[in-house]
């Protein structure tokens, strides 16, 4: 066996790769797996859509039907009523969602706070709450309706109630979980308790408010579209999908579950950004 | 409290609630005044509970008994006046460096001036080497440098007290080494007066003015409290040549390790047990690894203990005489092997603590002891005393200690009376310390002892190794003289008389068999187990020694006597003859009471019955004066004139040493 020959023999065949080569060499291994995934999923719901098996329209229907085209490609019409593009949908379900995640924001951290650093609150209140939070969200919708007679103010409460618990639980952990030792720095220097709260308990839980946050957002925007399919009448994502299904738009359906799917994930991406921008360091 | 105190610990007590009901009792009659400038260690091992003393200095935990006075006032809350720098940092890691101290700065010195304000933090990032790492996240450094930022923010707010909870523990070596200089400077700068938890005992001598050692808990109290006499500034390198430098680390260390000894006997169960007609047949027997060991190392391999009906005798080596005493004291020990000053010593109360009787019923060697002097002064002629001394004079400028290995032995007592008959003062012209075996021949092998007086294998051993040259033998000043004893306490020997006599005859008959020399090479062999001496068979020897490079023993006879006509017999005359060298050497005040001592100490019913049962006969009492090489006789009936006439002694005292009445021990 002679191996001494092999390294100069085979050295000059190989260039190493540059550029784009090299981008696509270091990369191909997360890109070409999601592709192959993603279009394999398409691939086999198209072609049971085209072979009749089952009535749901395919994927390509988004394109074939004039209607849908048109609202894929046309998102910013408004011909008044509730006749308007996709795009002014989505925003009359996001601006509600906004009111009512930020509701929920604000009284979720405050009685998080509250629950965790009390040992009393947080045992008369903590049964509760873990009831409360397994309750579904469409099972709100008619106590909403019944507290509020209202459409707006009742969608606004379903998406309070369901996107509390998250931020509210974790915030309490949060607080709990200051070390010891940042609490004997505050002892021992004798802060004030707002200085406290701000130097020490706020930056410490901050991490764990977020991803109570974060959690809170996605099932906020799964609570408005149930909320919106039951409360017809007002302008949202919710109802337009549910308007199609009245009218058997198959694909509008489809399309209008694509986009439930990419502003969820906008959203969400959108959380994990600012929790990397404001909690670094941990 | 006197104006210099600034930390007044009082009867200090903590109890803990357990989660299962029931308390903890972590500390108790904690007593402790630390004065301005001062800095202390807290040492002793896991869950002692040195860090609840700090936190509750700290304020940061609330004692349930006592007080913590801080410059007169109670401690009931934590302050920054106290401020305390803990083992894993406690940095805020959102905070840059700068941010973590001014945290500090702006709660201590809330109206102070943005100018002012950054030029403290730069002096304190500056004062522990981090100018560079000011606008650095903690977890951008390494664990060293984070703490070097906490105790920058400690100082930053100019404290009365620094606390520091094991500060260096989670640290590297090196990083260790730097970090306690550094402080060690700060300290000295800034008159800091600090208090630390440590567990590395080189740290604490280092670092410390006081060292406070802790007892194990529950109910941990101040063992023992160190004053480190090294002169500051001290540096790493240079304070481990400093003579006191060892002396204070095997001080800490034998602290350590005594408690854990405590701790391993109260995790076996000790109740006793009766058998066979006797008290109690578990006992714990201490010894300390020297040829005279070999009864009962004996008595065990060959069944002697068993025989007689001690069928769980636990043998414990300690390493130090002092051992011993505490084991005595503390009540871990049932009876020991001794050096045969021991008994008057402890009776007497020359360990420092309550007179504790102790009773001799058998004494198990003789002889066996030499003086060795370093090879060093062999070779500049010193062959003989008078060489000695001459020599001595030549070199009166440097200091001359010679070892010994307790206050109480025949080696320190031998010495002393070899050198004063000799024309040279065992306290003037020369210093007699005590150390262990092992640490006095590596102090002979590095020059910093002129020699010693010790048992076997160690004359042996420093001639075998080129280190030393016997100088006298034992039986040149007394030969004969007792050696080691077994001891007991009085208490136990009143509670379990039947198992003394037993203990006496399974180790007289021990004594019996190591006496034979045809079985001295088997005894070897035995001894060189690790359990007992642990070196190697040749080194140790019983008989004369004659044809080796370190020819000694010059009389021919067996360097080690243990069984014979009035070898065994414990001996009144002999004891007073200690008595009385342990008062001239002013070890002990000599007691007006020496008759009823002696009487209590030696126990010759105990040894008479033990011989009788054997069959062995009734060896004499020796009635006749003892006369050692220098030819004064010493017949014990007037030991206060015989303590006024010899040449050399030390101003000592006669004072009545009250024992009370005889009592057995409480079962």
């Amino acid at each position: 066996m002679t191996t001494s020959s092999a390294p100069t023999t085979s050295r000059g065949d190989r260039t190493p790769p540059t550029g784009l080569a090299l981008w696509w060499k270091n990369n191909r291994k997360l890109i070409v797996p999601p592709i192959l995934g993603i279009g394999g999923f398409l691939l086999f719901w198209q072609l049971s859509a085209s072979l009749g098996l089952t009535k749901l329209a395919g994927p390509l229907s988004l394109f074939t039907e004039e209607r849908t085209r048109e609202l894929l490609f046309y998102p910013f019409f408004d011909r008044g009523g509730l006749d308007k593009g996709l795009f002014l949908h989505s925003m009359s379900s996001l601006s509600r969602v906004a009111l009512g995640y930020t509701l929920a924001a604000i009284v979720g951290i405050a009685a998080g706070i509250a629950v965790g650093l009390n040992k009393g609150l947080d045992r008369a209140f903590d049964p509760l709450f873990q009831f409360l939070r397994m309750v579904a969200p469409l099972a709100w919708v008619p106590i909403a309706l019944v507290l509020f007679q209202n459409n707006q103010p009742a969608a606004i409460f379903v998406i309070f109630i369901i996107s509390i618990w998250p931020i509210l639980i974790n915030t309490a952990e949060g607080v709990r979980q200051i070390p010891q030792d940042y609490r004997n720095v505050a002892l021992v220097l004798q802060m004030s308790s707002g200085r406290f709260f701000t130097k020490v308990l706020i930056p410490s839980a901050l991490l764990y408010i977020f991803t109570g946050l974060r959690i809170s957002i996605g099932l906020a925007w799964l609570a408005i579209i149930a909320a919106e399919i039951v409360m017809p009448g007002t302008p949202g994502i919710g109802f337009f999908i549910w308007d199609a299904y009245q009218n058997s738009y198959v694909s509008d359906i489809v399309l209008g579950v694509v986009w439930i799917g990419a502003i969820g994930l906008i959203l969400d991406r959108l959380m994990a950004w600012l929790q990397q921008r404001i909690s670094p360091g941990q | 409290m006197t104006p210099a105190t600034l930390v007044d610990v009082q009867e200090l007590e903590k109890n803990f609630p357990l989660s299962g009901g029931g308390n903890y009792l972590a500390l108790k009659g904690i007593d402790l005044e630390i004065r301005k400038g001062e800095f202390i260690s807290l040492i002793g091992h896991s869950g002692c509970g040195k860090s609840t003393l700090l936190n509750m200095i700290a304020g940061l935990d609330l004692p349930t008994g006592g007080t913590v006075l801080v410059d007169g006032e109670t401690v009931k809350r934590p302050g920054p006046d106290k401020m305390v720098v803990f083992q894993n940092y406690s940095l805020l890691p959102w905070l840059t460096v700068e941010q973590n101290i001014a945290l500090a700065i702006d709660e201590v010195y809330p109206g102070l001036a943005a100018r002012e304000r950054t030029a403290l933090i730069q002096e304190h990032i500056d004062m522990v080497g981090l100018g560079h790492a000011g606008h650095k996240l903690p977890r951008e450094l390494s664990g060293g440098m984070r703490q070097r930022v906490a105790i920058a923010r400690a100082l930053a707010i100019k404290p009365k007290l620094l606390l520091l909870d094991e500060p260096f523990g989670a640290l590297d070596a090196l990083t260790r080494g730097n970090l306690q200089e550094k402080l060690m400077q700060i300290c000295n700068e800034h008159q800091l007066t600090a208090v630390m938890v440590t567990h590395d005992v080189d740290e604490a001598v280092l670092l410390s003015d006081r060292i406070v050692c802790l007892t194990n808990g529950p109910g941990s109290k101040i063992g023992n409290i160190l004053e480190v006499d090294i002169p500051r500034p001290r540096q790493r390198m240079t304070v481990v040549h400093h003579p006191s430098y060892y002396s204070l680390r095997s001080e800490i260390i034998y602290f350590l390790n005594r408690q854990k000894r405590v701790k391993q006997w109260q995790a076996k169960p000790h109740k006793v047990q009766a058998a066979h007609g006797l008290e109690k047949v578990n006992l714990d027997l201490g010894f300390i690894p020297l040829a005279a060991c070999a009864p009962l190392a004996i008595a065990e391999a060959k069944g002697f203990f068993a025989k007689h009906g001690l069928d769980q005798v636990h043998l414990v080596r300690e390493t130090s005489w002092r051992g011993v005493t505490d084991g005595f004291l503390d009540g871990t020990l049932d009876a020991a092997l001794m050096p045969s000053g021991m008994p008057v010593w402890m009776t007497a109360g020359g360990h420092g603590g309550t007179p504790t009787p102790i009773v001799t019923a058998l004494t198990i060697s003789r002889n066996g002891n030499e003086v060795t002097l370093a090879k060093r002064l062999a070779e500049q002629g010193v062959n003989s005393v008078d060489d000695y001394r001459a020599w001595l004079q030549s070199h009166n400028r440097e200091p001359h200690t010679l070892g010994i290995v307790h206050p109480a032995s025949m080696h320190n007592l031998l010495l002393r009376y070899w050198l004063a008959a000799s024309g040279i003062d065992p306290d003037r012209d020369v210093h007699l310390q005590t150390l262990p075996p092992a640490q006095m021949l590596a102090d002979l092998k590095d020059g910093s002892i002129d020699g010693y007086c010790i048992g076997e294998p160690w004359n042996l051993r420093a001639s075998r190794e080129g280190h030393g040259v016997p100088i006298v033998g034992d039986l040149e000043i007394w030969n004969g003289h007792p050696g080691k004893v077994l001891g007991v306490r009085e208490a136990w020997a009143l509670a379990y008389p039947n198992t003394h006599v037993a203990l006496t005859k399974a180790l007289l008959e021990a004594c019996q068999f190591c006496a034979d020399p045809a079985h001295w090479d088997e005894m070897a062999e035995l001894l060189a187990d690790r359990r007992y001496l642990g070196m190697k068979k040749e080194l140790i020897s019983f008989g004369a020694r004659k044809g080796s490079k370190g020819e000694f023993a010059p009389h021919g006879e067996p360097h080690h006597l243990f069984f014979g006509r009035g070898v065994n017999r414990p001996s009144r005359t002999e004891h007073l003859w200690i008595l009385t060298q342990l008062a001239r050497w002013a070890e002990i005040p000599f007691p007006r009471n020496y008759v009823e001592i002696l009487e209590r100490i030696c126990n010759i019913s105990v040894f008479s019955t033990a011989a009788r049962e054997l069959g062995l006969d009734d060896v004499s009492y020796q009635r006749g004066a003892i006369e050692l090489f220098d030819g004064r006789p010493f017949d014990g009936n007037d030991p206060i004139s015989y303590l006024n006439h010899v040449s050399v002694h030390r101003d000592f005292s006669v004072a009545e040493i009250p024992l009370g009445v005889p009592r057995p021990l409480a079962a």
